[in-house]
């Protein structure tokens, strides 16, 4: 009997610790923060033990009974907690009332268990021994499960299913403790059957897991998810309410088709009417065709080349039927050439010359995208530029992101350029900047294509007049020797955040 | 605490279970570019082949590292290309050979040039060549990119190798007095690269102790400025500071301006200029080629090479100084030369470790390796996703005698090397294991003149650099310390006096 009773401790310890590494985790993934998370559920959760420690005094009868019952209540509460956790971070705005009020609920619990089962055992051994041997298998249980958690249950069973299999045990452990302390059970079989229930509810918590998951993760994402795929390069989401689609590359919103048209027009057409003879563009990014549909509105442009990192991208938007509704199946135009390769490494070597280039990027969140914004980049880019060519650069908010702004600005003349910025006002990103580039100056245009649903002619001058609160800042060029943009542009999505 | 030890417990025991999983990927390499085996022929007074075949020229180079390709560089900028240049290797480049697999090109020794100063005066007009320089600017592209070095001490990481967490107020203070130290030495003028143009017997007495006797003497005893200093001198010149006169260790901090552009470098370090400079003298070159005896005769000089005898009216002897006696006549033993052993060794990695959430540098040094870290080829990629990689692991066996640390690259196999450098790694890339698929190592027992203490005022070495004769030295070895600018100065010196010396004849 003592070795069985001593792995019951064990388990009974591993399960106490899997609850809160569960709500560490959790609360990590969904607000982050982990080294907060972390520190803040320990500490809570520690205190609560001994708050369950303390009570364990109070508890003078029926200890068996009692026991079972902690379990059992142990084994509902902790297995459906990363359940709980999760819907509740969707649907509810009361995510740390709900994360606390568990993890201290939890700690309570499992703070009376190993009191209350020192005291069953102690007549049966030596207080020394008791002592020893409960703390031994508790502190070895702790172990083995702070190694499997990470290792094993994570990855194979997910956090719902991980913490629903610990209630399992837990349950396991109230039903085996009905045989195992028999003799100082009154009545075992009512116990005995709501142990069964408890069993039977958390087998199918596991069965329906993939259920909650699913729910939660839909409505964490606001939206219907109607595609999400990990590619070799990024990962990609696109999710759908009513006639809102929306992409997010590695979650920062690329476009939502609500207001796109407000972005690409301010992309291209401010920029491509001015050029007299415009015959060969280029895009770099882009791979929405997004940019791609307000260009081909131009019948003078006899070709466009398109580079974009990402084939899924580019295959995705030439082939999805609601996208290609998106934008006018302009991939699948015969003017357009798609090149999936690496933009810097292939304006070096390409030596073909543009009349317009659209530079269409991810924001410079890191080192990497970055290179894309460097000095170095635009002189390379700038010698595709034909003599009265244009270039544009996406080029963060102006308002959001000021200092990365005018960092652009800085770069491209610090490249030879002169610039011309300007900004527009895009509802799902905020005020939104673009900088047009060029070695001969550039005129505004004096017709644009019909049909377009923002810009206009009358408005454009606008466009390039900045508020203060969005006014030229002096800042130095970014080279890829300095990469001051990315680190400026964490500063100013910090200062914005916090 | 309870949960604490709990945590405790199961954090370490996590790193043990990983680690047995580790051993499973099987890591593929070897030993590469040995090039002892002919070396010690010469040692052995092995005998050579009688010469079968003569043929002329002006002038021969013997060695092709950046002193060799230097003075071939001069000499062809110089309008004169009926020379040529024996390289004992398959390679040229010497301490700039570089290595080349599907991913990327890869240093195999030197990786970086500091920004060149103003006396660097061939350095700045070889990269005005090269294209590195244009009109007073360094192009951007051959800058080495941010971020460009970190540090990990204390289980975390910093920008920058020279330490900055975990200091106390007195570690400042010295580091921050040094700095003035420094500082007027470089006001002085007498510690500039190329060296030989600032030399100055004023700043003698600092040959005749160690850098770190000198440091001491000044009061500086911060453990933390000891390990940068003492990193400094590994990094640079295969020594401890202990084993570095002091005025080599002052040479190193105060012969440049602080520059913050950081160095020029290539995806394949230094072997980038080393494969620009083949493009100019190339055809100039004749690789493989042990040069084994060099002897004065009447008319000028005879150099022996495999079966060919090569009639010289000037002999540029570009080869490590070491060599001479091994090949000259009559030539007397070196005393003042030592040489520290290496080894560096390139790691393909199928994808990027964990770096516990640092951005991936250029440049990444462990604070208290033996080691110097590793160097990632595709940091000066201009792609902006890589999954794989070569990163090139350095590693100066400057602990202990250069003589033993000979011995020790001779004996010890493959296995030994791959195991202490994965060791070494996977103190901070805990998942290193799985992400190596090819270790290829190279040793080099005399990698590097070591600026020992009293090397730099040697008289020695002075005679050596003023022969006027008809065989001419050109090594950084004859600098003291073994850097590009010092050889590529040494190689052009050498080169001039060779060009005045033909017109003056003809």
């Amino acid at each position: 009997m003592g070795i069985l009773l001593f792995i019951s401790v064990l388990l009974v310890a591993a399960c106490g610790l899997i609850y809160e590494l569960v709500a560490g985790t959790l609360a990590s993934y969904l607000v982050g923060d982990s080294v907060f998370q972390f520190s803040t559920i320990i500490g809570t959760y520690l205190f609560a033990m001994g708050i369950g420690s303390a009570l364990s005094r109070y508890i003078n009868r029926g200890l068996v009974h009692r026991f079972v019952w902690i379990e059992l209540l142990l084994g509902v509460i902790g297995g459906f907690s990363s359940a709980l956790l999760m819907l509740a971070f969707a649907f509810t705005q009361g995510f740390e009332l709900i994360l606390y009020a568990l993890v201290i609920v939890i700690g309570v619990l499992v703070g009376l268990e190993i009191p209350l089962l020192m005291r069953i055992v102690r007549d049966r051994y030596r207080f020394r021994d008791v002592i020893a041997h409960v703390l031994t298998f508790d502190y070895l249980g702790a172990l083995g499960a702070s190694l499997l958690f990470p290792i094993l249950f994570v990855p194979r069973l997910g956090l719902v299913r991980s913490a629903m299999l610990f209630g399992l045990i837990n349950a396991g452990v109230a039903l085996w403790s009905t045989f195992l302390f028999a003799n100082q059970l009154s009545e075992a079989r009512g116990l005995r059957i709501a142990c069964f229930v408890v069993l039977c509810g958390l087998g199918a918590g596991m069965a329906g897991a993939k259920q909650i998951t699913a729910t939660a993760e839909d409505n964490i994402y606001a939206d219907e998810i109607i595609f999400a795929r990990d590619t070799h390069y990024q990962h990609l989401v696109l999710t759908r309410f009513k006639d809102d689609l929306r992409l997010f590359l590695n979650s920062h919103l690329q476009f939502s088709s609500r207001d796109e048209y407000r972005y690409h027009e301010a992309l291209v057409h401010p920029g491509l009417a001015a050029v007299p003879f415009p015959r060969r563009v280029l895009i770099l990014g882009g791979g929405d065709g997004l940019a791609l549909r307000e260009i081909l509105k131009y019948a003078q442009v006899q070709s466009i080349t398109l580079v974009d990192l990402d084939p899924e991208m580019t295959r995705l938007f030439s082939s999805h039927p609601m996208l290609i509704k998106l934008n006018d199946k302009s991939l699948l135009s015969p003017r357009v050439h798609v090149i999936n390769a690496d933009a810097f490494p292939w304006v070096d070597l390409n030596g073909d010359s543009f009349d317009f280039i659209v530079i269409d990027f991810p924001d410079p969140t890191n080192y990497s995208l970055g290179k894309l914004y460097t000095t170095a980049f635009y002189r390379a880019v700038a010698r595709h530029l034909s003599v009265q060519g244009l270039m544009v650069v996406q080029s963060t908010s102006p308002m959001f992101a000021r200092d990365s702004f005018w960092c652009i600005v800085q770069t491209l003349k610090q490249a030879g350029l002169q610039t011309y910025p300007y900004h527009v006002y895009v509802p799902s990103f905020g005020e939104w900047g673009f900088v047009l580039a060029a070695t001969h100056g550039y005129t505004s245009p004096t017709s644009l294509p019909s049909g377009l649903r923002f810009i206009n002619i009358d408005g454009l001058p606008t466009l390039f007049q900045f508020p203060p609160d969005m006014a030229p800042l002096p800042m130095p060029p970014n080279q890829l020797n300095n990469q001051v943009l990315v680190r400026t542009y964490e500063n100013d999505w910090k200062d914005i955040t916090h | 605490m309870k949960l604490g030890r709990r945590k405790f417990l199961g954090l370490g025991s996590a790193a043990l279970v990983g680690l047995s999983l580790k051993s499973e990927r099987k890591i593929e390499g070897s030993f590469v570019n040995d090039s002892f085996q002919t070396g010690h022929l010469l040692r052995d007074r092995t005998s050579f082949p009688a010469a079968k075949r003569t043929e002329k020229f002006p002038v021969v180079i013997v060695g092709g590292g950046i002193a060799g390709l230097s003075a071939a560089w001069r000499l062809r900028k110089r309008g004169f290309s009926d020379f040529v240049l024996l390289e004992m290797n398959a390679q040229p480049g010497g301490n700039a050979r570089w290595g080349e697999n599907e991913i990327t090109v890869y240093p195999w020794a030197a990786h970086y040039v500091p920004v060149p100063g103003p006396k660097a005066e061939y350095v700045r007009e070889l990269f005005a060549d090269l294209g590195v320089l244009k009109n007073g600017q360094w192009e951007e592209r051959y800058l080495a990119f941010s971020p460009q070095e970190r540090l990990f001490l204390y289980g975390r990481w910093q920008e920058g190798i020279e330490p900055a967490v975990g200091l106390k107020q007195t570690d400042r203070d010295q580091f921050q007095r040094v700095e003035n130290v420094f500082n007027n030495f470089r006001k002085s003028g007498s510690f500039t690269v190329p060296l030989e143009l600032g030399l100055s017997p004023k700043f003698q007495a600092l040959d005749r102790l160690s850098f770190s006797d000198w440091l001491r003497q000044q009061g500086f005893d911060s453990r933390l400025l000891h390990w940068y200093m003492n990193y400094a001198c590994r990094d640079d010149y295969g020594a401890l500071a202990s084993d570095t006169s002091a005025w080599a260790g002052i040479h190193y901090f105060s012969s440049r301006e602080p520059e913050e552009k950081g160095p020029l470098t290539w995806p394949e370090g230094n072997g980038w200029i080393t494969r620009r400079l083949l493009e100019r003298v190339g055809r100039n070159i004749r690789d493989s080629q042990m040069v084994h005896r060099i002897i004065q005769t009447r008319r000028g000089v005879s150099v022996f090479a495999g079966e060919t005898e090569f009639q010289a009216e000037f002999v540029i002897f570009a080869a490590p100084t070491f060599l001479a006696p091994y090949l000259l006549e009559n030539f007397p033993r070196l005393r003042d030369f030592v040489y520290s052993p290496w080894l560096t060794a390139n790691l393909t990695l199928d994808r990027y470790p964990d770096s516990r959430g640092a951005e991936p540098s250029w440049d990444t040094v462990f604070f208290d390796s033996p080691a110097l870290g590793y160097v990632d080829a595709m940091h000066q990629s201009l792609r902006t996703h890589v999954d794989r990689t070569v990163w090139t692991f350095y590693w100066a066996l400057a602990e202990g005698a250069p003589s033993r640390n000979r011995q020790l690259l001779l004996e010890k196999e493959w296995t030994y090397w791959k195991e202490a450098i994965l060791h070494d790694l996977e103190r901070v890339h805990s998942d290193i294991c799985q992400c190596v698929s090819r270790i290829e190592v190279m040793r080099m027992g005399h990698a590097m003149v070591r600026p020992a203490v009293g090397s730099i005022f040697s008289e020695e070495r002075h005679r050596l650099t003023r022969l006027n004769d008809r065989i001419f030295f050109a090594n950084s070895d004859l600098s003291g310390i073994s850097i590009f600018e010092e050889a590529q100065y040494r190689g052009v010196v050498a080169a001039q006096k060779v060009l005045s010396k033909l017109h003056g004849h003809r």
